[in-house]
């Protein structure tokens, strides 16, 4: 009773009962938590700090403001390269979906050489990107590039996919899918070996025709997974640097630029390490708000 | 606290026998301490911890961007010097950094008390380094270690130092290099042109470029003049051609930009008719060296850097001198030459100057297989210079072209932002507008007079 009215302080709140504290969760813990903070927010952190300055990494940051961010808004190259990066979003992102749902689905019906096929269609995932975008440039070449050489066989004249300013944002998006799609194709085949037969076998015996059973049944079960592949496809479309600055260094005309390669040029090429920054954040502030929009319209969490 | 170990078997000398391995809290909190600062360690300086080379020894860190041919000749030079001075007490460690990224790295490095003591300039680009205390001036050391700078012609001199700064040397030069054609001599003698011969202006030019190309139904199927149909190789071209037209891009105080539009204009005129009017070159060449070695060119002009790695491959080829295509004959020039960056121990200083004098001393190997033309008076004279050079065929244009490589970068704080010769720049973002068709030259021109006042005003 003594004890219980001890831990009664004056204004009548019950004291917590002092418990020794368990640092070695601490300690593991941090194995994680310190290189974060110090890798991750604190960068973050310290890049939001730059883009108010101007600063060339030598000397102390001068206080600017948000001069930068004023010069970023009338600068005509960030325009090119943010309405680059949509575009590629709009051409990147469904060329991953369709093909790699479509690889999955190929691979999933179990026709024979699928094990081949899984190999083959997730391969160039795991290849460099500076090799993929060295291969495609060949691959793409107006003259001698197998491409066009096939597109020839057909009737179609050769198309100057890197070397045009109407068409690059075109041959960099084909090595970026191909690059791409192959994680895609991975988590679309996992979500539809998750899809329990027996509903399939339901609907078919309703009358459900293959189209159907795909539209009504499969495609609702492996929304989650859609879901995550247009978020994940779509935050790496909105960061396309590799491919850009292998194949065309932003060319020509700054008609592949992306946003990163622009940051690339103004911080590592001019030393503009406050105004790159600043082109980071407004980079930054695009992805949150295409996935927020993304996420609102697909009305899904995963 | 207990780790089981995998086999459920005891684990080493501190494991207690019962399956477990009993580590307290001291323990591990000391290892992972000891773990840390390895990582710690690691990070800071990029390396795991190395005992020193020697006692009462040094070793030099310099940095460079030569990949190529010229790469492997540098290689040779630092190896020299450490074969010289095997039992002196003093090494080199050389490493080789992206060139796009070189001087970023330098001021990262020098921003964290770890710059290169010494490594590779770009003359006319250092200003704001100099101003920001990275580039370290040369005059009082290389006295103190007796470089004969009466030794290096003028020119090159005059090259080490920027108007803002006085009479102060900022880099040691190793080379000069201008830009020349070369032309390949098998397309020469398959279209009926004289193989002794070369243009010398710019009517000339464009006959044996006409000469030269071929052409099927699908296009231009062999340049006459080897163009790519954006960024570098348009720029040096216009840079070249507009300053014989009479253009400049800064005025000689440095106080105007683009001095006499109309030439610059007319420079980029010339360059589109190479692709539209003439059809001697193609916008479909997306690699420029490899072009022309593998015979898509045949006439390109570049620097001697070039020369290695076309002789290797036996490419039948010579090198003639830049056609005079305006008003005067005038080319572009670039001289390497070692610079030395700031240390918190300036005792290196001397040590640093003293191997950068040795490498410029016994520079015959670099300008003969490396690349460009001796600064060197002494190295001129020298009949090696000569003999143990690339026959003249291949290399002498790049000499006697020195006479008139005057095009260099200028010399202010934001010079990459001037520069004819460079990937993905200003200058080749907004030329591109003029070869690609979306802007007129004067649309163009326009653009590059604000852009350039505004940073001739910063200074």
């Amino acid at each position: 009773m003594q004890d219980e009215h001890a831990a009664i302080d004056q204004r009548g709140h019950r004291m917590k009962q002092a418990e020794p504290i368990e640092w070695t969760g601490y300690l593991f813990v941090a194995f994680f938590a310190v290189p974060f903070l110090l890798f991750n927010v604190g960068p973050i952190l310290f890049g939001l700090f730059v883009s108010l300055t101007e600063w060339n990494i030598i000397g102390s940051p001068d206080w600017v403001g948000a001069a930068n961010y004023l010069q970023a808004l009338s600068d005509p190259w960030i325009h090119q390269a943010f309405t680059n990066v949509l575009i590629y979003g709009l051409l990147i992102v469904p060329g991953v979906v369709v093909l790699g749902l479509g690889a999955a689905l190929f691979v999933n019906a179990g026709y024979p050489l699928t094990g081949i096929a899984r190999t083959l269609f997730f391969a160039p995932h795991v290849v460099s990107a500076t090799v993929i975008g060295l291969v495609w440039v060949w691959l793409l070449d107006t003259r001698y590039g197998l491409i066009n050489v096939y597109l020839g066989r057909v009737g179609v004249d050769p198309i100057p996919w890197l070397t045009s300013a109407e068409w690059v944002i075109f041959g960099v998006s084909i090595a970026s899918v191909w690059w791409d799609m192959g994680l895609a194709f991975v988590l679309f085949l996992a979500a539809l070996q998750d899809v329990p037969k027996d509903l399939l076998e339901a609907a078919e015996m309703d009358g459900a025709n293959r189209i159907k059973r795909f539209w009504f049944v499969t495609l609702p079960l492996i929304r989650p997974a859609l879901s995550m592949v247009v978020t994940l496809q779509l935050i790496a479309t909105l960061r396309i640097f590799s491919q850009v600055y292998v194949m065309t260094n932003g060319g020509p005309a700054g008609a592949s630029a992306s946003p990163i390669h622009y940051i690339y040029n103004v911080a590592i090429e001019r030393y503009l390490f406050g105004y790159a920054s600043a082109i980071g954040v407004l980079l930054f502030i695009l992805i949150l708000v295409v996935t927020l929009l993304h996420r609102t319209v697909l009305r899904e969490t995963v | 606290m207990t780790v089981k170990s995998k086999s459920g078997k005891s684990a080493g000398p501190s494991s207690n026998g019962a399956g477990t391995r009993q580590i307290d809290r001291r323990r591990f909190l000391g290892g992972a301490a000891s773990a840390a600062g390895v990582a710690g360690l690691t990070a800071a300086t990029g390396t795991f911890p190395m005992p020193a080379l020697a006692q009462n020894s040094i070793e030099l860190v310099t940095w460079s961007w030569l990949t190529a041919s010229d790469g492997e000749v540098w290689a040779q030079m630092i190896q020299n010097f450490n074969d010289a001075h095997k039992n002196k007490g003093v090494q080199i460690r050389s490493e080789v950094v992206t060139g796009s990224q070189y001087m970023t790295k330098v001021l990262a490095a020098a921003a964290s008390g770890k710059a290169p003591d010494f490594g590779w300039c770009q003359t006319g680009r250092r200003l704001q380094q100099i101003n920001d205390g990275v580039v370290v001036p040369l005059d009082e050391v290389s006295m103190q270690v007796g470089l004969d700078w009466g030794d290096f012609n003028d020119f090159a001199v005059s090259k080490t130092r920027y108007p803002q700064h006085g009479d102060s040397k900022w880099c040691v030069p190793m080379d000069l290099m201008s830009m020349q054609p070369e032309i390949n001599l098998d397309h020469v003698v398959d279209s009926g042109l004289d193989p002794e011969s070369a243009p010398k202006d710019g009517d000339e030019l464009i006959e044996w470029a006409k000469a030269m190309t071929r052409s099927d139904s699908s296009g231009i199927t062999r340049s006459g003049i080897m163009m790519t149909g954006s960024d570098i190789h348009p720029s040096v071209t216009w840079g070249i051609v507009s300053a014989q037209m009479g253009f400049e891009r800064a005025s000689a105080d440095l106080k105007t930009a683009c001095v006499n539009e109309e030439a610059g204009i007319r420079a980029m005129e010339w360059v589109i008719d190479l692709f539209d009017k003439h059809k001697v070159s193609t916008r479909e060449v997306t690699d420029r060296y490899k072009g022309f070695g593998t015979g898509q060119g045949s006439i390109f002009w570049t620097g001697p850097w070039t020369l290695n790695g076309y002789i290797q491959q036996g490419l039948n080829f010579k090198t003639a001198l830049f056609p005079k295509v305006g008003e005067k004959q005038v080319t572009w020039f670039d001289m390497g030459g070692l610079e030395m960056y700031v240390q918190s121990d300036t005792s290196r200083y001397e040590q640093t100057m003293a191997a950068m004098k040795w490498l410029s001393d016994n520079s015959l190997l670099w300008v003969t297989k490396g690349r460009g033309g001796t600064p060197r008076k002494s190295i001129a004279a020298d009949p090696r210079y000569i003999s143990d050079a690339h026959p003249p065929q291949y290399r002498q244009a790049f000499i006697d072209g020195l006479e008139f490589a005057t095009i260099a970068d200028v010399p202010v704080t934001t010079s990459p932002e001037f520069a004819i010769y460079a990937g993905g720049g200003f200058l080749q973002k907004t030329l591109d507008g003029a070869w690609t068709g979306i802007k007129t030259p004067e649309q163009v021109m326009a653009e590059l007079k604000a852009h350039w006042q505004a940073n001739l005003d910063k200074g």
